[in-house]
């Protein structure tokens, strides 16, 4: 009966505490999104008239990644540096090159705790369907406001993001929901891809916001 | 300003379309911002005769010094703006590449918007006929001759 305990525990570690699931995304990959995938389509995107007044006033000086402030979520989910994916028991880490950006993508089915405060990059949970990795990121951040182009976001208690991460040989491919009630009628989806890049490399990125390029 | 040459470029109706979308047209690769937020991507100024001052390779955005003369005899100060340190020293852009003192030919790129003497920098042609491409995907160095 003591065996058969011991037998029954190492099964349960085996088979529910390793995040890696169906799919082998391990590795450093390289971007190669398709130019303006990072951004949602204008004709995809219906502004709320809170939205529409966000997006009107919009300005250089509100682009957070010129301040060196990390993109975050939504805002880096289509990112032009390398990334490296990682497995561990209870998560999969996304590292990302630029910002030296860390995503913890919890895999054991736990939820986020009262305490967790909203932040530029979220609270991420994951779970596999099939060979698909599904991620939901909530407690989202007001101060990663903008799309770069001038697309708001609200970040608020109401926002949150669905990715669908999925492996076709040397090709990482993604789409990401963005729901944002406030300031869109209906969520947008933007989309990006990576290459496998077995050699790859993940450089420091320091940032200096004096370099931002606003003048 | 001395052979100061500021041209505009022909308007593709589909550039015309991204630009209203804030999309920029013709970016480094790993940009993430809108280029012609900033700059006015459909005009070019080529500036002739530069000496280079500084050349700074950080992120976000590398940045190169240099003075030239103007039209008026007037020994001026610019700044153009470049890809990120990373992206730069990937495409064997780092920081071999320009020296202070060193003669640059011509100097290309897109003016800022705010007026100031900054610019996007697209090409830097050397004295011994080496070229920087410095946007777009075939940003590099190309040797003279090759």
């Amino acid at each position: 009966m003591h065996s058969r305990r011991i037998m029954l525990a190492l099964a349960w570690i085996l088979l529910s505490g390793t995040a890696a699931g169906q799919a082998d995304f391990e590795g450093i990959w390289t971007p190669d999104h398709p130019r303006g995938m990072g951004q949602p389509a204008a004709d995809t995107v219906q502004l709320t008239p809170a939205g529409q007044a966000e997006y009107e006033v919009f300005t250089p000086d509100r682009d957070p990644t010129l301040r060196c402030l990390m993109p975050g979520i939504p805002l880096g989910l289509v990112d032009p540096y390398p990334i490296e994916i990682v497995y561990q028991d209870h998560q999969i880490l996304l590292l990302y090159e630029h910002f030296h950006q860390v995503r913890r993508i919890f895999m054991d089915g736990r939820t986020a705790p009262d305490h967790w405060l909203p932040s530029l990059g979220g609270y991420s949970t994951g779970e596999w369907d099939g060979d698909t990795l599904i991620i939901t990121t909530t407690l989202l951040s007001p101060d990663n406001n903008m799309w770069t182009s001038g697309f708001p976001f609200s970040g608020d208690e109401n926002t949150y993001v669905v990715e669908r991460w999925s492996r076709d040989e040397d090709r990482l491919s993604f789409t990401g929901e963005v729901h944002d009630p406030t300031y869109y009628e209906e969520p947008y989806v933007v989309n990006g891809r990576w290459d496998y890049a077995p050699d790859g490399e993940i450089w420091e990125y320091e940032c200096i916001p004096e370099f931002g390029g606003i003048e | 300003m001395k052979k100061v040459m500021r041209k505009a470029m022909r308007k593709h109706r589909i550039v015309v379309l991204f630009a209203a979308l804030g999309i920029f047209i013709g970016l480094p690769v790993a940009a993430h911002h809108s280029g012609v937020t900033y700059f006015d991507v459909e005009a070019e100024i080529v500036q002739h005769d530069a000496t280079v001052v500084e050349y700074v390779i950080v992120n976000p955005h590398g940045r190169l010094v240099y003075t030239f003369t103007d039209e008026a005899g007037n020994e001026q100060e610019w700044s153009g703006e470049l890809a990120s340190a990373n992206n730069l020293r990937r495409r064997g852009l780092g920081g071999e590449v320009f020296k202070p003192g060193d003669k640059l030919v011509t100097v290309t790129g897109s003016p800022s918007r705010s007026g100031a003497n900054f610019m996007r920098l697209t090409r830097v042609d050397f004295e011994n006929g080496d070229v920087a491409q410095l946007t777009g995907a075939n940003a590099g160095i190309t040797r003279a001759g090759e």
